[in-house]
């Protein structure tokens, strides 16, 4: 049986670590400490803990203030307000002075499902990569988010990281080796190749092992975990490889999807190739799973967009 | 008590950063309204109360300085020429030229004087309640952090979040600074905007509210050496009434004088008017 989990949780939790590793890691809440599970962090580290109230412009410059003293802030709050909310905050205060604020956002895409449009992100990769400066990142599973974590500490830059708020299976184990801007692969294949990141891992996996066996195609997972910057050598050679297909939970422009597509395109290669996501339209609130499967990039979506590419 | 000789040496130095920014003005169009209106205070600031060594910038037990209006950069700028950042004709030479390091809104990439990047309206005073919380968890309780806001800014929603984080991690280090010089770029404030009473707002909030004139530099010198202690609870805010374009008689008062550029002829004749101003009240004065 795969164990499940949810990411806020494991980084959450993980945050624990990174306090005790380093004396430098403060973390900045806007009220959502429970929902991004940093509770632990504050009553453990109160001196080094924050909660600004509901004010997503202040969560991202009072972390600006703090790094500029030389802390590692860790501020985190829900994907759609650190992004859109806070985006010129995230922008001006952070990128470009090009500061160690780690922006740790949750209900990524529409993991947030039920809570409706107001409550996702599905322009946040868009919005994040197009800033200088920043890296942009999502994890697929715990233990690849912690490892996410734990490399930030050493990176100089800024980061933005969305996770998702469903479950999701254990993918890499113990001795996985993270880093960031290295694409990792989950599963190899010679045929065709399936790009993702986050949530939609565990469902490339195992649209990739459907259509195995039931074409006998071999298609190889790439889970491309650091949005920004792109591992460029993983996308050509994919690209080289056979059929690409992109799939990631968020608005099918920008993201991803537009990332992958332009390093194919700049490199010459010709392929068959399309992105899954969110169609870009606004859809009333519904469970995540019933929306990935209507926007087509759960399972059933990714076998059958990718069977129609290997035609 | 400070002495009269130090009042007059003050008012000599603001004296020459108003020549020096309308000979700017003459040269490029700055945000000469506001630069004025905030002349006397930066002028104090900088070249009186400031813990600020432009040979270690670095040292932790400097004051910061957040231009939260940032369009107020030139009057920063020759402020940290007259302690000795750079020169004078370095500013007149590079403002607003490609690959200058001084511009409209001034840029830490270019010019490590700039504690932080400003420009955009409602970030500089955010990230000072940041940078004053990151100095009292070090255990500085001797630095103080200084942000100049305009009193348009004020409309900023962040300003307010601001505002009372400020209290609530009980920021005493912080001193916020609002030039309220009643104009904004569209005309008079208190026809644009419902802003109030400035001063009541901030004492509801639990700030140390103090009103002085901006533009009388005995009352900002008393007003800056009688600051509580940075190590008290409460962060301070200074409403400094001020006057939109000091000291220059076609330029006060006038939302038209925002931004602009003037001629040499309008230059001649403020520096004029701004000698006279000074002779009058000092007398003849070689510092």
């Amino acid at each position: 049986m795969t164990r499940v989990c949810l990411l806020r949780d494991v980084i959450g939790r993980y945050m624990l670590d990174l306090g005790n590793l380093n004396d430098k890691v403060v973390v900045v809440n806007a009220d959502l400490s429970g929902t991004c599970r940093t509770k632990k962090f504050a009553d453990i580290f109160p001196e080094r803990s924050y909660n600004v109230g509901i004010a997503e412009q202040n969560l991202v410059s009072f972390a600006a203030g703090l790094a500029h003293e030389g802390y590692l802030p860790y501020a985190f709050t829900m994907a759609p307000f650190i992004s859109m909310r806070a985006c010129e905050q995230c922008r001006s205060d952070v990128a470009y002075a090009n500061l160690q604020v780690r922006l740790i956002a949750t209900y990524a895409g529409c993991s947030g499902g039920i809570s409706g449009a107001t409550h996702w992100a599905i322009e946040d990769c868009a919005i994040m990569q197009s800033m200088p400066n920043m890296v942009v990142m999502e994890p697929s599973d715990a233990m690849q988010a912690r490892k996410m974590m734990a490399a930030t500490i050493l990176c100089d830059s800024p980061i933005y990281i969305r996770s998702s708020v469903v479950d999701v299976a254990d993918i890499y184990s113990d001795e996985y080796e993270f880093k960031i801007d290295k694409a990792s692969y989950p599963k190899a294949g010679k045929d065709a190749t399936i790009i993702c990141s986050g949530v939609v891992v565990q469902y490339a996996l195992r649209a990739a092992r459907l259509i195995e066996e039931k074409t006998g195609s071999s298609i190889e997972v790439i889970d491309m975990h650091t949005i920004k910057p792109i591992d460029e050598v993983a996308v050509i050679n994919a690209g080289r490889k056979g059929p690409v297909l992109v799939a990631q939970d968020h608005n099918v422009v920008g993201g991803l999807g537009y990332s992958v597509a332009s390093k194919i395109a700049e490199a010459g290669i010709k392929t068959r190739f399309k992105i899954l996501g969110i169609p870009d339209k606004f859809m009333p609130m519904a469970h995540a799973p019933y929306l990935y499967n209507q926007f087509g990039y759960d399972t059933h979506g990714l076998v059958s967009a990718m069977l129609n590419l290997l035609q | 008590m400070v002495t009269a000789n130090k009042i007059r040496e003050l008012e000599f130095a603001t004296l020459q950063i108003r020549k020096k920014l309308l000979k700017l003005c003459t040269l490029q169009s700055i945000h000469i309204g506001g630069d004025l209106s905030i002349a006397d205070v930066m002028t104090v600031l900088w070249q009186y109360k400031m813990k600020y060594d432009p040979k270690n910038i670095q040292d932790e037990y400097r004051d910061r300085f957040i231009l939260s209006k940032g369009h107020a950069s030139a009057v920063m700028s020759f402020n940290q020429a007259a302690i000795g950042c750079f020169t004078d004709d370095e500013i007149y030479k590079e403002y607003a030229t490609d690959g200058g390091r001084f511009s409209m809104h001034s840029c830490n990439l270019v010019n490590p004087y700039v504690e932080v990047s400003t420009g955009s309206l409602g970030h500089g005073m955010p990230i000072a309640c940041g940078i004053a919380a990151a100095l009292k968890l070090k255990g500085n309780d001797i630095s103080r952090v200084y942000t100049i806001m305009g009193d348009g800014e004020q409309s900023e929603g962040s300003i307010w979040e601001a505002a009372m984080n400020a209290v609530h991690y009980k920021l005493g280090n912080l001193v916020a600074i609002i030039d309220f010089n009643k104009l904004e770029a569209d005309g008079n404030i208190f026809d644009i905007t419902g802003i109030g009473n400035i001063a009541e707002k901030y004492n509801a909030l639990g700030w140390f509210v103090k009103e002085i004139n901006g533009n009388d530099v005995e009352e900002i010198v008393n007003a800056l050496d009688n600051l509580p202690s940075p190590s008290t609870y409460m962060p301070i805010v200074l409403v400094c009434h001020t006057i939109k374009g000091k000291g220059v008689g076609f330029m006060e008062n006038q939302a038209k004088w925002h931004a602009g550029k003037i001629t040499f002829e309008q230059y001649e004749l403020a520096i004029k008017s701004l000698d006279a101003q000074f002779y009058e009240k000092w007398g003849e004065y070689n510092d």
